[in-house]
């Protein structure tokens, strides 16, 4: 659109300098007339050829990791100086972890019952309350190797670990185990993410952010072009997507089926779980989302399949009806397709006849996994291409 | 064995073939190929080990014009043990004596009398008989080995090679399992299907595993094999495969999951997905491909044969669809579509569904016209159903449509008492709200309108 107003602006300025007999300046109009039309159409069809992928989905989800990982798959990845970018993200999500946990033992050594286990050990309080001050700060300062050491002194305390475990009801991040795993090394002075690192930075997107890309087939030919969006997840952001909505390709709805435990960041007295299906349900709704396929993205799987053996999925409402069958792998299976099963039932029961073509799947995911994500985005694009010549009626 | 020297050429009558033992033995009546021979030119003892009534029943004669002089005149089967008469005849031993027995002193084919009653064994005769089959019988032999060498080679390959290379291979072996019926169970033995079976997985392309299930599909699974099939993410990649893929895909996914089904081991709630039942009533719906209605139909009526998925099938709006399905299907076809209607209307849910459908009772009294008996017997139990749910609003309908007459026809034709009985009901439910005149001349009017 810009570099068409461009030309339209350029051929002005030179058309005015210009002295021509009345009928020739006519015809000339007409000619730039046609161009642009011929462009706007040339432009108009590539873009059609462009399919576009929305990511939706609650907050921490997993959309921008699943983002992360594509830019990673088929662009370039990250280069050194965004790499480097990551560096004060990182230090920022390891204070605010540690005071996550550390004012929650606190609270919860005021509320629970058995409150005793919540008690941070009495050298390490000062710690604790200096790293809380600090994560309450805007701009957090530079992890040191001396800090590093206070934090992991802190996160060795068995009521620290105590509150680690009993993590749902506060608001602590999913990748708190690896920050801590990697406190001496993210402490270094020249240090610079990897791309691991950054995988599991946290970093609440707000407004749009897009790709375009080519996954690249195995005959080595351009494959299809996709354009990626991706959006913020809380609710005090939703409005920001309704302009995008129209004529997408195919959504991909996010929902984290770790969190079935877990409470809102927005709103501590909702669950997770029960924000994600209102969502659900409200997208399924759209009518803008009417003819777009629907790529189901079961995801956390990895922190899903530790958590099924410790908290039972009834504690979520949805998930009521839930009946363990078993224990170990089988068990796993058992609650993962339960949980699938309710999704299924869910966009059924939300989709209007007229929407019985378009296409659903589920997939089970683990965002962190690259090898994963690269697989199960293999599957995507073989869905939409198969769909691509359905509806040319080639197949 | 003592040989006569043979002339150089014998012609032989009808087909006008030129044969003389050597190359008979050696190459062959139709040419080409070999047997193993003596050094003194008699046939190899292998050939002869191998039992000729054997050889004769294990060759598809229809395949191959066995030539005529080898045929016997009274059974018009190829002779194992050729004897020849007086008057120059040959014949199957057990046949000719059978003949002899009875009395006859006649040669069958030329009716001349016997003056003499000796049967000569036709050693000549049996010695053509036997290269002629023994070369077959090995040739087709050899032809059945190099087909499982290379569906044995394709497995293997199978274990190495990655994508097209990988869809390709697959492709080569399903089409020659469905080629080579005997493929079937050397596919089962050598670990082939295990191997397929392995290839079944939540990361499976669809070119992939729409050939794997095409395989699948013709083989005869063990129950261990069924039983690893059946497990979820396998089923959803089946389920997946059949809203995605062409129309042969789907109709060897449909019978795929009827296969399964069988299984004791089946469990109905964690396979019969919402999506499966929504793929299926869509390729039920499909009009382009009757047989894959046919298909769809086929595996909708055993699932609902299964009471806990009746309530999902109702839910995802099956009732009308099959409901406004049904003028479109033959009056065999039909059958399934109103069996699953009926086990429908058993539960709370599908009765009203089908009582809130306009086009219930219209669709259905028109099948009662068609359908075979045990169509009526579905078609009568359904409007039965209805019409007892809400007589007044339904009964109107049915006479409306024609129901009277068609019921009056239920009882006068031959079918079993217990459908006339039932018709007999819903005649008197319908002429409820009804004089009796009215009611005949509703009756009659219908009658004529048709």
């Amino acid at each position: 659109m810009i570099s068409m107003l461009y030309f339209v602006v350029e051929s002005m300025g030179s058309f005015c300098s210009r002295q021509q007999p009345l009928n020739e300046v006519d015809s000339d109009e007409n000619k730039q007339a046609a161009e642009i039309d011929k462009r706007i159409d040339r432009e108009t069809k590539a873009e059609q050829h462009i399919h576009k992928l929305l990511l939706l989905g609650a907050g921490e989800s997993g959309k921008s990791t699943i983002f992360k990982q594509i830019r990673l798959l088929f662009q370039t990845g990250f280069d050194e100086a965004e790499l480097r970018s990551y560096t004060s993200v990182i230090h920022a999500n390891v204070y605010q972890t540690i005071k996550i946990l550390y004012d929650g033992a606190k609270e919860l050594a005021e509320n629970e019952p058995n409150s005793l286990k919540y008690v941070v050990r009495t050298d390490n309080k000062e710690i604790g309350e200096n790293l809380s001050e600090i994560g309450s700060r805007m701009e957090s300062p530079c992890l040191t190797k001396e800090i590093a050491k206070e934090i992991a002194t802190l996160w060795n305390d068995t009521a620290i670990q105590e509150t680690y475990s009993h993590g749902n009801i506060l608001q602590v991040p999913d990748c708190a185990q690896y920050f801590m795993e990697n406190l001496e090394r993210f402490s270094e002075v020249n240090y610079i993410p990897t791309k691991e690192d950054v995988l599991h930075a946290r970093v609440r997107t707000t407004g749009v952010v897009e790709i375009q890309f080519s996954p690249v087939g195995e005959s080595r030919k351009s494959g299809e072009v996709y354009r990626l969006y991706d959006v913020g997840g809380q609710r005090n952001e939703r409005r920001k997507w309704i302009h995008l909505f129209e004529g997408v390709t195919s959504v991909i709805f996010c929902a984290a089926i770790s969190e079935y435990d877990q409470m809102l960041f927005e709103d501590d007295t909702k669950n997770r779980m029960m924000e994600t299906k209102e969502l659900f349900e409200w997208v399924l709704k759209q009518s803008c989302f009417e003819k777009s396929s629907f790529m189901l993205f079961l995801n956390k799987f990895d922190i899903f399949e530790k958590k099924v053996h410790r908290v039972p999925l009834n504690v979520c409402e949805w998930f009521k009806d839930y009946q363990p069958m078993g224990s170990g792998k089988q068990e796993v299976e058992h609650a993962y397709e339960f949980v699938k099963k309710k999704f299924e039932e869910l966009y059924f029961q939300n989709s209007k006849p007229d929407c019985v073509d378009r296409a659903f799947k589920i997939y089970r995911t683990t965002a962190l996994d690259q090898k994963l994500v690269k697989k199960t985005f293999k599957l995507v694009d073989e869905t939409l291409r198969r769909r691509n010549l359905i509806e040319a009626g080639l197949l | 064995m003592p040989q006569f020297q043979q002339h150089a050429s014998w012609r032989l009558e009808g087909g006008g073939q030129v044969i003389d033992l050597e190359t008979a033995v050696k190459d062959g009546i139709l040419g080409g190929g070999g047997l193993p021979t003596g050094k003194d030119g008699t046939l190899g003892a292998a050939a002869e080990k191998l039992d000729l009534k054997k050889m004769i029943e294990g060759l598809d004669s229809a395949a191959e014009d066995v030539p005529s002089v080898f045929i016997c005149p009274i059974s018009l089967e190829p002779m194992v043990d050729p004897v020849t008469l007086c008057t120059g005849q040959t014949y199957e031993r057990a046949n000719i004596l059978k003949w002899l027995s009875l009395g006859h002193l006649t040669c069958p084919t030329t009716m001349q009398e016997l003056w003499d009653d000796a049967v000569t064994p036709n050693r000549t005769l049996h010695q053509l008989i036997s290269a002629w089959f023994s070369q077959r019988y090995l040739l087709g032999k050899k032809r059945s080995e190099d087909v499982q060498g290379r569906a044995a080679e394709l497995v293997q390959s199978l274990k190495k090679v990655k994508g097209q290379a990988r869809v390709e291979a697959i492709k080569e072996l399903q089409k020659m399992v469905v080629a080579h019926p005997s493929l079937r169970n050397a596919l089962a033995d050598s670990g082939g299907v295990a191997l397929l079976s392995s290839l079944l997985g939540p990361f499976t392309s669809h070119a992939v595993g729409s050939e794997v299930i095409a395989i699948l599909v013709n083989l005869s699974l063990d129950s261990d094999t069924k039983a690893s099939l059946m497990q979820p993410a396998r089923i959803s990649l089946v389920v997946d495969m059949l809203n995605e893929g062409t129309i042969d895909t789907k109709i060897n996914c449909t019978r795929y999951i009827e296969m399964l089904m069988a299984e004791k081991s089946f469990r109905c709630e964690f396979m019969l997905s919402l999506s499966l039942l929504v793929a299926l009533l869509r390729l039920a719906k499909d009009k382009r491909h009757p047989n894959g209605i046919a298909a769809a139909l086929s595996l909708l009526e055993a699932i609902c044969s299964h009471e806990q998925v009746r309530s999902s099938l109702v839910s995802v709006g099956a009732v009308t669809q099959l409901v406004e399905l049904l003028p479109n299907l033959s009056p065999e076809g039909s059958v399934p579509a109103l069996h699953i209607l009926d086990d429908l209307s058993t539960i709370p849910e599908g009765l009203s569904a089908l009582k809130d459908c306009p086009q219930t009772i219209p669709n259905t009294v028109r099948l009662l016209m068609r359908a075979s008996e045990a169509g009526v017997q579905y078609a009568l139990s359904i409007l039965w159903a209805v019409c007892r749910l809400a007589p007044d609003e339904c009964a109107s309908l049915a006479v409306e449509a024609g129901l009277p007459a068609n019921l009056l026809l239920v009882i006068q034709s031959g079918c079993n008492p217990e459908l006339k009985q039932r018709a007999a009901e819903l005649l008197k439910l319908c002429s409820l709200n009804y004089t009796t005149t009215l009611f005949i001349s509703k009756c009659k009017l219908t009658r004529t309108i048709q």
